[in-house]
């Protein structure tokens, strides 16, 4: 059996994660190919239902990168993002999904660094767990 | 209300910089480029430090805005013929050459540059490649219209040949077309003529032009750019092979009481930048820096010059060589040089491929534009700027300088100083204190 | 009917050296909606640009997909070029394989092609989902706020004023002139700083529209471009400005090399300002001296050159030698920093007039020591290869300019990030540098890098030139990213009115029941509320939920049909 290479999802808020993550790329830093970057405005318009399907259907983590708390290009939008995606990853504990398979992190759009370290340890975690085990329930 | 008019002339960075400014500020903005496409030394170049960034995925946008732009009026292949009149209504006489083409009828679909028999070396690619007597400079150029070259064209000089009039089917081809005199009247005048680089091969003892692996540093930009002549590969010129070592000499001509005095304020940052790439395209290549001071003044430089020797292992040796001479055979260099410390000795290595960071120097327009506009220079042949107060005002009033021809500066301080040339170009105009 | 374009750039060798660009072509041609699949050496290229929008007509092209670099810097000009091709430009999508691709798996070809592709679906997926919008449109207030008035805040609020716009000025101390102050002459030129600081405040004070409030600072500011709401404490009392745009001019400071080389232990050890203020009065009397360049930078923890000091010692060299022709002047460095050609020429001034170079390295610091009426200095010279005592009156220190503490509080008001040394991290290092990602932003001089003081006027100057233009322009447009509620599925609970943090949505009447309604003016386009309906009845322009949901849908396709 070849290696498993978790197939991951991240939202990254325009200000700062995404920047962050272009910053990565501008200094050419290395990290693992499974992380797929969605551009939304603010962290805080990533709905659960989100989360909920992409796992529902196979995707096996799920990354939400905003702000840090107080850096908000919208104020406060954050505050919410960093209420709701624990609670969701609480819900899908709930349902027997592994809750780390959802995190949230702060990356900042200086933070290059640390959006690779980001990824590189949340595909290490997600190795760790196996594949989501939702991608074998044929609906 | 008619708008008010600002001729650039230059259309490198600073000149694209200052004109895009002044455009959205509501002026009316003409460039004045000497040669046929806008983007200056910034298009040559590959990468661009400390972030690496390409610089024609940066550099290309802004050009494309100033073609687009509707305050903008592009003169390229064009001079300043003459100015008359002074602050705040100069009367600007522009001498558009002949490009013999009808640029309203091109579409640089390169017919005309395949049938073309006559090759002479490429500006562009800093005589690396030949171009033809009708050629596109580069292939993201503004405007995108071919120019025929009438120095080398057989029909302009022969009156034999046509093939590219037969060639294009736009019929754009025009040996008849004489220079378009143009005048316009302006309320300021920017000027933004960058730098040249100085002649190699006026110092000997560093042997360009004499063995066929020392190149100057926009030689090797060219052979790093995926759209140089090399295809990105490096390669040495004597026999197209892949070098194993390279070593990078600064201060050529630069702070030299022979020749220039000044720091040309770049080189060691782009040697570095030249050397991390050179490493990115050929892993095995062995890098070696010879310079006096490593100067690493701006935002990220002292990083990138740590990434540079942590990382990549380029190797920095403090010595200024002091004669490079042919190897055995075509290829490949000897160079020696002083090791430093008490226990100093004469050392001779060999080297591939030799690349060589001549001084920039002043654009040598600047002495005819400083006659026709009576501005003064300073000893070295830039634009003088004496008020501090008003760092982007040369010594005539309405008459305002940015980028490497006010003194040696990189790109992002021609970018901010190109800025300030519109705010303080809105200033005068606003009528504001001087 | 769908008929989708997809354009694949080469950048060079910036995408093509890892990604295979004719496989992701290929992919892509196979997509649903896809009716035409290209590729460019370079998209951005008058070329590329000029091929893209050929084939939008050739092809009649709805719906266009670039997958090229990031849309922060390029988005701009690939909407233009739809708009040219008479698309919507909200009908394109920019899909980013070399920031988030190619440039981070540069070793890994065949994972970096796959990741493509995946992208590349994704943005497809959203694609055949994206509308035409339109862009509305909003006042900018006539006035600019510039915080900080040292040199470059002066700077900037002059040319400001003397276009014609109205500037607040919030300076922290009682004066205007920051860290000039401090220094009396001003390098390589030798001009009197005074007479600099007099002569841009003078530029103030003359003009009515000028409103400088010392002893002040900010302390909340709200809105955004063309709109922006800065509260000012001043004393006890708060003043608002409204202002179309702001200048952040803040400076710096110098370092204090707490327990570096003497520094704190002997008093015959000082910091370059503290040479400054010394020279400036009559009585200067030391004769034997050295200065030590790099104090505290281009070292582990401060890896940076501050720019400005190896001119500083320089000129500060040469004043004592004005001073006191027999001083014996010592200057310890690493590099001589002195680029440019005025720089260039105090350094061979200072050389000719006597001044000894002594080069150090990190590895062999050097030492002071214990001496009455001074200390010694125990240095290794690289250059001789020997150890040397010098004797000193005096030691100085050029210690690297750093952030001023409220730089973290500006960068949280402002919501405008700072890098890992505190210092404001600008749009773009290379062709935006007095910008913020933030419209409206800008910031200029020391707040930004270290920077001469002619450096800080130009930048000044250049940051009253970017916000001049929203000013002079009289409007902003407003992005078509705002949310919009559907009024028959909304249930007027009002957790969206809670959630925005804009005060833009409240409930009105809806036929004969009520619904919740997006103020577009108003809106930022944060998405927050969008996120807080339990109903799916608010949707974000460009980012609907049908949106993302199709580009997951397109993550997990792609990857199930790569993996078997």
């Amino acid at each position: 059996m070849s290696e498993f290479n978790p197939n991951i999802l991240a939202f990254c808020c325009n200000w700062c994660s995404y920047a962050g993550a272009d910053l990565a790329g501008v200094n050419r830093l290395q990290m693992p190919p499974n992380v797929n970057v969605v551009r939304v405005m603010c962290s805080a318009s990533v709905k659960p239902e989100y989360v909920f399907k992409a796992i529902s259907q196979g995707i096996d983590g799920v990354l939400v990168l905003g702000c840090h708390i107080g850096d908000c290009h919208y104020l406060t939008g954050n505050h919410r993002t960093a209420k709701r995606i624990p609670l969701t990853a609480k819900i899908l504990e709930k349902v027997g999904i592994d809750p780390r398979r959802v995190q949230l992190d702060w990356v900042s759009a200086a933070e290059g660094e640390k959006f690779q370290q980001v990824v590189t340890q949340f595909v290490d975690d997600i190795r760790s767990l196996g594949p989501n085990p939702m991608k074998e329930v044929r609906f | 209300m008619e708008k008010k008019r600002v001729v650039v002339i230059g259309g490198g960075i600073a000149g694209i910089q200052a004109s895009l400014d002044l455009a959205d500020r509501g002026y009316e903005v003409h460039i004045v480029e000497k040669s046929p496409s806008i983007g200056g030394h910034m298009a040559q170049l590959d990468k661009t430090f400390p972030t690496n960034d390409c610089s024609m995925c940066i550099l290309s946008p802004k050009m494309i805005s100033c073609a687009d732009h509707a305050n903008v009026v592009l003169h390229t292949y064009s001079e300043l013929e003459s100015v008359e009149g002074s602050f705040p209504d100069f009367k600007v006489t522009i001498r558009e050459k002949a490009r013999f083409i009808d640029t309203d009828r091109c579409t640089a679909c390169g017919d005309c540059i395949a049938k073309c028999p006559v090759k002479v070396p490429s500006e562009f690619e800093e005589g690396l490649s030949k171009r033809k007597a009708v050629y596109l400079p580069f292939p993201q150029a503004v405007p995108r219209k071919v120019t025929i070259d009438k120095k080398h064209c057989r029909m302009l000089t022969q009156e034999k040949c046509g093939v590219c009039k037969k060639a294009c089917q736009a019929g754009a081809v025009d040996f008849e077309q004489e220079d378009a005199i143009i005048e316009l009247r302006a309320s300021v005048i920017v000027l933004a003529t960058g730098f040249d680089l100085m002649d190699a091969a006026a110092m000997p003892q560093y042997g360009y032009g004499i063995c066929k692996d020392v190149v100057t540093s926009l030689q090797l930009e060219r052979l790093l750019s995926a759209s140089g002549p090399s295809n990105g590969h490096l390669r040495r010129p004597s026999d197209d092979k892949e070098p194993r070592n390279l070593g990078f000499i600064q201060c050529v001509g630069s702070r030299d009481s022979k020749a220039r005095n000044y720091c040309s304020s770049v080189c060691c940052m782009y040697a570095t930048k030249e050397s991390i790439l050179a490493r990115e395209h050929a892993p095995d290549v062995e890098i070696a820096i010879f310079y006096m001071d490593m100067r690493a003044t701006g935002k990220g430089f002292q990083e990138f010059v740590s990434r540079a020797r942590d990382i990549y292992g380029v190797r920095y040796v403090r010595s200024r060589p002091a004669k490079i001479q042919p190897a055995n055979g075509d290829s490949g260099v000897l160079m020696s040089y002083e090791t430093r410390g008490a226990a100093g000795e004469s050392k001779t290595e060999e080297f591939d491929l030799i690349v060589l960071c001549p001084a920039l120097t002043p654009s040598t327009n600047n002495t005819d534009l400083a006659e026709k506009l009576d501005v003064e220079l300073d000893g070295e042949g830039f634009f003088r700027t004496p008020d501090i107060a008003h760092p982007v005002d040369t010594t005539g009033k309405g008459i305002l300088v940015c980028g490497f021809a006010s003194g040696p500066i990189d790109i992002p301080d021609s970018v901010s100083q190109a800025s300030a040339v519109a705010a303080r170009a809105a200033e005068l105009i606003s009528g504001g204190e001087r | 009917m769908l008929r989708i374009g997809v354009f694949v750039c080469h950048c060079g060798h910036n995408i093509a050296s890892a990604v295979d660009v004719d496989e992701v072509v290929e992919f892509a041609r196979k997509l649903p909606g896809v009716v035409y699949a290209g590729q460019n050496l370079y998209s951005c290229s008058q070329e590329g640009l000029g091929s893209i929008k050929k084939s939008i007509e050739d092809n009649d092209l709805n719906r266009v997909v670039v997958a090229a670099c990031t849309p922060r810097t390029h988005e701009p000009l690939f909407r233009r070029a739809c708009e040219q091709a008479g698309i919507n430009k909200y009908l394109f999508e920019f899909v980013n394989i070399r920031e988030h691709c190619s440039w981070i798996h540069a070793k890994e070809p065949e994972a970096a092609t796959g990741k493509a592709k995946k992208l590349v679906a994704m943005g497809v997926a959203k694609a055949s989902l994206l509308e035409p919008q339109e862009e509305g449109e909003s006042a900018v207030i006539p006035r600019a706020v510039v915080i900080g008035a040292g040199i470059s805040g002066l700077a900037a609020a002059a040319s400001l004023l003397d276009q014609g716009i109205e500037t607040h000025i919030i300076e922290s101390k009682n004066c205007v002139g920051g860290l000039l102050r401090e220094v009396a002459v001003i390098g390589p030129e030798d001009i009197d700083s005074r007479n600099l600081i007099n002569s841009l405040e003078k530029r103030l004070t003359s003009s009515p529209k000028a409103h400088l409030h010392l002893n002040s600072r900010v302390k909340e500011v709200k809105g955004f471009v063309g709109n922006f709401e800065v509260t000012i404490a001043k004393g006890d009392e708060d003043i608002t400005v409204q202002a179309g745009a702001i200048i952040v001019a803040t400076g710096t400071r110098e370092f204090q090399p707490a327990g570096e080389y003497g520094f704190d232990e002997y008093p015959a050890v000082i910091t370059q300002l503290e040479l400054e203020r010394r020279l400036a009065k009559s009585d200067f009397a030391a004769s034997r001296m050295a200065i030590i360049n790099c104090a505290g930078s281009r070292q582990p923890g401060r890896e940076y050159c501050s720019r400005v000091c190896c001119n500083a010692s320089l000129k500060n060299a040469l004043r004592i030698l004005d001073k006191n022709p027999d001083a014996q002047v010592t200057i310890l460095h690493r590099d001589i920093m002195s680029c440019g050609a005025a720089a260039e020429e105090l350094y061979r001034r200072a050389s000719e007039r006597g001044v000894r170079f002594v080069r150090y390295g990190l590895e062999k610091r050097p030492q002071v020591h214990a001496k009455e009426n001074g200390v010694v200095l125990e240095a290794f010279d690289e250059t001789l290869d020997e150890t040397i005592d010098l004797d000193l009156d005096l030691l100085i220190l050029a210690t690297p300019l750093v952030p001023p503490e409220d730089s973290v509080e500006t960068g949280k008001h402002l919501k405008v990030p700072r890098d890992k040394y505190g210092f404001f991290l600008e749009a773009h290092v290379k062709l935006r540098p007095v910008e913020f990602a933030t419209d409206g932003v800008f910031v200029c001089g020391s707040a930004r890098w270290p920077v001469s003081a002619r450096e800080c006027i130009w930048q000044g100057q250049a940051a009253a030139a970017k916000a001049s233009i929203p000013i002079s322009e009289g409007k902003v447009r407003i992005e078509a990213i705002t949310a919009e509620v559907d009024p028959d599925r909304c249930a007027a609970c009002g957790n969206c009115v809670l959630a925005c943090p804009y005060e833009a949505i409240e409930i009105v009447e809806h036929l004969d029941t009520m619904a919740a309604k997006v103020n577009e003016a108003q809106c930022k386009g944060c998405g927050t509320c969008v996120a807080a309906c339990h109903n799916d009845a608010i949707q974000q322009k460009g980012f609907s939920s049908r949106q993302l949901g199709a580009m997951i849908d397109a993550l997990i396709r792609t990857a199930t049909e790569g993996t078997q």
